[in-house]
């Protein structure tokens, strides 16, 4: 080891890189859109604010067709596409979520 | 936003459609009523289609076009005059024996009636087509 490290000697002060990674890092970080009040916040927000909008078109979903099968609207595509609505936007969900667990175990496959 | 790319237009033409199919077999269902609640003999309905801008801020492209769509703006009465024919029989007849039948002509309606139902049809394909756009498009990211 000493040898080799007489060989070439590399110091943790030559191995630094060259770009100063702080703007970078700066650029990913959540940003204020200049209101009163952030767009977004922390990706846990926006996750949890789509997961309750799921939830309330298929709330609304299941009103749709209950009103429907009580008789109180003749309309009965209004409740297929409140289901087809409430359908897409839990696979969109269930899309984001998949997303975030590849990105999760990419990050942990990262050898240090 | 809806999820479904224009499916506010079709869901209001669907209803429309809707209403046009049920005055066209209340058409049907009285094509013989000599006598309505006001003792007159039926008057065919004809549904009138409006449309209707809704949600404006919601616009396509530069020009500011809204998403536009359908509604029934007016169930009015045909007054043609139906026709007349000798039955001194029927308690509806007047003292020469005649009786004014319903101005529906069963023949009108079927054509009505085949182009209310292929209209609603086209408008389900339409549904069925966003449908599977966006079931397309959460295909992307597999």
């Amino acid at each position: 080891m000493a040898l080799i490290g007489a060989a070439l000697p590399i110091s943790a002060q030559t191995l630094r890189p060259p770009l100063d990674l702080a703007p970078a890092r700066e650029s990913f970080a959540p940003k204020s859109t200049g209101g009163s009040t952030p767009a977004g916040g922390a990706f846990g927000e926006i996750f949890s604010k789509l997961v309750t909008d799921v939830e309330q078109r298929q709330a609304k979903a299941s009103e749709v067709t209950r009103s429907v099968l009580m008789g109180d609207n003749p309309n009965l595509h209004q409740s297929v596409i409140a289901m087809q609505e409430a359908s897409v936007s839990f696979g969109l969900m269930v899309e984001v979520r998949n997303k975030v667990v590849e990105s999760y175990q990419e990050l942990m496959r990262m050898p240090v | 936003m809806d999820i479904l790319s224009g499916i506010a237009s079709t869901d209001s033409a669907l209803t429309a459609q809707r209403t046009r199919l049920d005055v066209i077999a209340q058409n049907i269902a009285n094509a013989h009523t000599t006598r309505g609640p006001d003792g007159l003999p039926y008057q065919r309905r004809v549904v009138s289609f409006a449309s209707e801008m809704q949600r404006a801020q919601q616009s396509f492209g530069s020009n500011g076009a809204g998403l536009s769509t359908v509604r029934v703006s007016e169930i009015s009465n045909d007054t043609t005059p139906g026709q007349r024919i000798n039955d001194p029989t029927s308690p509806d007849a007047d003292s020469r024996g005649m009786v004014t039948l319903p101005n529906v002509n069963l023949a009108f309606e079927m054509v009505d009636l085949i182009s209310a139902s292929r209209a609603y049809e086209a408008n389900l394909t339409v549904a069925k087509n966003s449908r599977q756009m966006a079931l397309k498009t959460l295909e992307i990211g597999k």
